[in-house]
């Protein structure tokens, strides 16, 4: 278990690193620190690929119980996602300077959580709950991109002038931006529908009916219906620009309340995903 | 007249602002609705709340907040939603017929068609032959992630005619999904039955404790029973406690059984429109009432639920009582089951030695009778009758579930995640390239659409086949 942790706080480490080299590459026009901070991302997820796996075989389930299992699968999702595309379009990988702080905060509270395993109920026992939680962790992930590329978007919109237009002038065209953003949200939206119908199914299974309105499946509802009002306002309203970008980057967090926030501000018997160690 | 009003309307209910707008409203109250605490006014949680907050509570139970997802508000905007949808879907569908008939024409269109009508025309170096253009602008599209073919003497690049289908199947499939719902709710009927271990009760409102039925529900044809066969307090496989499991039997109205399974988390009975589902488990006691001729009355099964806050751990259901012909209560018998005890309180299973303590209330409120019976022992009733305690064992609490929309929900979600995969996956464009001379020289010229989930722009193609193919840029014709 000690490795394990230990493997953890590298990973974190490297997180923390590609945060400051993507900040530092984009202010000062380094192209060779985003380069570097790729690096440190992709080594950072071999470390958190390496630990996870290792708890894995260790305690017969993947990461989907408890917080800190959790936290860990959407932070490997938001990088994996991002590497990927820094990968095929390196002039997006300046989107890291907003993606990789998601997930040093998040991977950070995940060390800072209980590391004690969740036992597996006869109620979480079901195949539903791996392909529930991995769209979960899918969607944030492409959520997280898209909240990246549209933070980019401002600052390339915000800078046309002055030194910062310079600097910032190695970011992609707004054009560019802005697609990556709708295309990500496309994604994250899918991969969130999957997640609600597959949990729709998954209740009736585990508990006998397929919605509640319990507050968890309440918000992931709101959170599709935000996603949902963003893709009406970019592709039957012509809504584009700053004003879309500003929405993309809004949404995000809310993303994040319903797979976190939610499970531990309200006592539910549905407890999200993972269930936070609480008892379903 | 009238098909003006009704055009404005139609405009109305389709315009993409009001679907905007009503998703915005159901997400916002949605948002409130897990704020208030939800049920009806008599809720204590609901009472306390209402307390505490009196200012806001005035405005939330007037819109009917408490009962969010079954108000007005929830239900207009629900249904505008789904006409919303409705009209959404059908427009959608529209054009998605013409895109499908255009992205058909492009597969065919030969240089003719693209001579007579194109997008763009990308001046190209004097230097350079008609296939050397093809080749060159090719390369390019590839670089901007457009794959062509070649086709005679033309480049193209034209999505398949069923890539359309996306969005209108998904629209679709949410109005089903919407549609389902509704209706499900107005056919259902969900409760829970306690069933004793070797009872049989017919699937019928009155064997019901807790119960909600949806006002079309039809009890007419419902003929069938469900019996309890037995049941596992702690049932273990592949190495997981599944908790108190059941062994239930559905059978149909002459007695035939339908399906016998057990019952757990995970593993609910399903046959037909019928779910059933563990919910809890207590102790029951089998009771015959024998008359002083010594005519037996038929078995009874007093059910009792653990709990701490008696004397014994164990607290009847609802009472069984003794009544004349005239319906008057005669005695009221409360028959409970003494648990062992442990440390903490109550060992919530079959105790060790089975028995049953049954107390007879006088219509008074007098206690009558305090006696503690075995399996196969007797009292004496103040009636005159005797009670037999016949055995002590488990029932099983299900939650029975009538709900012939949940398989419907399941293909409504399946389309509805194969119509958005297909909207979110697919490329829908046409880009036709042939090259055309003229007396300004040879020119590339192109069919240009970018539909949707296209890898490049218009403005971004012209830019770089201009700059690839060396010529001065023009601009478009169109």
């Amino acid at each position: 278990m000690t490795i394990e942790i230990v493997l953890m706080w590298v990973a974190l480490t490297f997180y923390t690193a590609a945060t400051a080299l993507y900040t530092f590459g984009v202010i000062f026009v380094r192209d060779k620190m985003t380069r570097w901070a790729l690096w440190a991302s992709a080594a950072g997820l071999a470390f958190q690929v390496t630990s996870l796996g290792m708890r894995w075989a260790r305690i017969g389930h993947g990461p989907y119980l408890g917080f800190y299992e959790v936290a860990n699968a959407l932070v490997l999702c938001v990088v994996v996602f991002f590497v990927i595309v820094a990968w095929r379009n390196p002039r997006l990988s300046a989107a890291g300077i907003a993606v990789l702080p998601v997930a040093v905060v998040l991977l950070g509270g995940a060390m800072l959580s209980s590391k004690a395993e969740v036992e597996v109920t006869a109620k979480l026992a079901s195949y539903w709950l791996l392909i529930h939680v991995t769209f979960a962790n899918l969607a944030f992930g492409a959520f997280a991109v898209s909240f990246g590329c549209a933070i980019a978007y401002v600052i390339r919109q915000r800078s046309k002038s002055g030194k910062w237009a310079k600097r910032l002038s190695k970011l992609p065209a707004q054009e560019v931006l802005e697609n990556q953003t709708v295309r990500f949200v496309l994604v994250g939206f899918l991969f969130w529908a999957i997640m609600i119908a597959t949990g729709a199914i998954w209740a009736n299974e585990a508990w006998g009916s397929y919605w509640s309105w319990d507050p968890i499946e309440t918000w992931s509802l709101i959170v599709w219906i935000i996603y949902a009002v963003y893709l009406h306002l970019r592709f039957t309203m012509r809504w584009h620009g700053e004003r879309l970008a500003w929405y993309a980057i809004i949404a995000m967090p809310m993303a994040l309340f319903a797979l976190i926030g939610i499970p531990l501000a309200f006592n539910t018997p549905h407890a999200g995903i993972g269930g936070f160690g609480k008892d379903l | 007249m009238i098909r003006r009003v009704w055009r404005t309307i139609i405009g109305f209910l389709r315009s993409p602002g009001l679907a905007t707008w009503l998703l915005a409203i159901v997400g916002t109250w949605s948002a409130l609705a897990t704020i208030v605490p939800q049920g009806a006014a008599t809720d204590p949680v609901v009472a306390a709340w209402a307390s505490t907050h009196p200012l806001v509570e005035s405005v939330v139970s007037v819109v009917g907040l408490h009962q969010a997802f079954t108000s007005l508000v929830f239900t207009v905007c629900a249904l505008g939603l789904a006409l919303s949808t409705a009209l959404c879907a059908w427009q959608r569908t529209r054009v998605a017929l013409g895109k499908a008939r255009t992205l058909r024409q492009a597969a065919v269109a030969d240089e003719r068609a693209l001579s007579e009508g194109h997008h763009l025309e990308i001046p190209c170096d004097p230097a350079l032959s008609g296939p050397e253009v093809l080749s060159v602008a090719s390369a390019t599209l590839e670089r901007l992630g457009i794959r062509t073919k070649r086709r005679g003497d033309l480049l193209a690049s034209v999505s398949s005619s069923w890539s359309v289908w996306g969005s209108p199947v998904f629209h679709w499939a949410l109005l089903v999904l919407i549609v389902a719902l509704f209706a499900g709710n107005l056919m259902r009927s969900e409760g829970l039955m306690g069933v004793a271990v070797g009872q049989t009760r017919p699937d019928a409102a009155a064997s019901y404790g807790v119960f909600h039925v949806g006002p079309l529900h039809d009890w007419v044809g419902v003929h069938r029973s469900i019996r309890v066969d037995a049941l596992d307090p702690a049932y273990v496989t592949d190495g997981i406690d599944r908790g108190p499991t059941p062994t239930v039997t559905v059978l149909d109205g002459s007695g035939n059984v339908i399906k016998t399974q057990l019952v757990y988390p995970n593993m609910t009975l399903k046959t037909g429109s019928l779910t059933i589902y563990p919910a809890t488990f207590g102790l029951s006691a089998a009771l015959t009432l024998v008359s002083a001729s010594g005519a037996e009355s038929g078995q009874a099964f007093q059910l009792v639920d653990f709990s701490d806050k008696t004397s014994d751990g164990t607290i009847p259901v609802v009472p069984l009582s003794v009544r004349d012909k005239s319906g008057n209560v005669l005695l009221e018998i409360d028959v409970s089951v003494p648990l062992d005890r442990t440390a903490g309180g109550f060992a919530e299973r079959m105790p060790t030695n089975p028995a049953a303590r049954v107390l007879v209330i006088s219509p008074d409120g007098t206690t009558a009778l305090d006696s503690i019976l075995s399996p196969g022992e007797g009292v004496a009733l103040p009636s005159g009758d005797t009670l037999r305690l016949d055995e002590v064992g488990y029932y099983a609490r299900l939650q029975v579930v009538d709900d012939w929309s949940i398989p419907l929900l399941y293909v409504g979600l399946i389309v509805a995640m194969v119509g958005l995969t297909m909207a979110v996956v697919t490329r829908q464009q046409i880009v036709l390239a042939g090259v055309v001379e003229g007396p300004e020289g040879v020119k590339l010229a192109m069919t240009v659409r970018l539909w949707r989930n296209a890898s490049s722009s218009r403005s971004e193609i012209e830019s770089e086949l201009t700059r690839a193919l060396g010529g001065v840029q023009e601009g478009s014709t169109t």
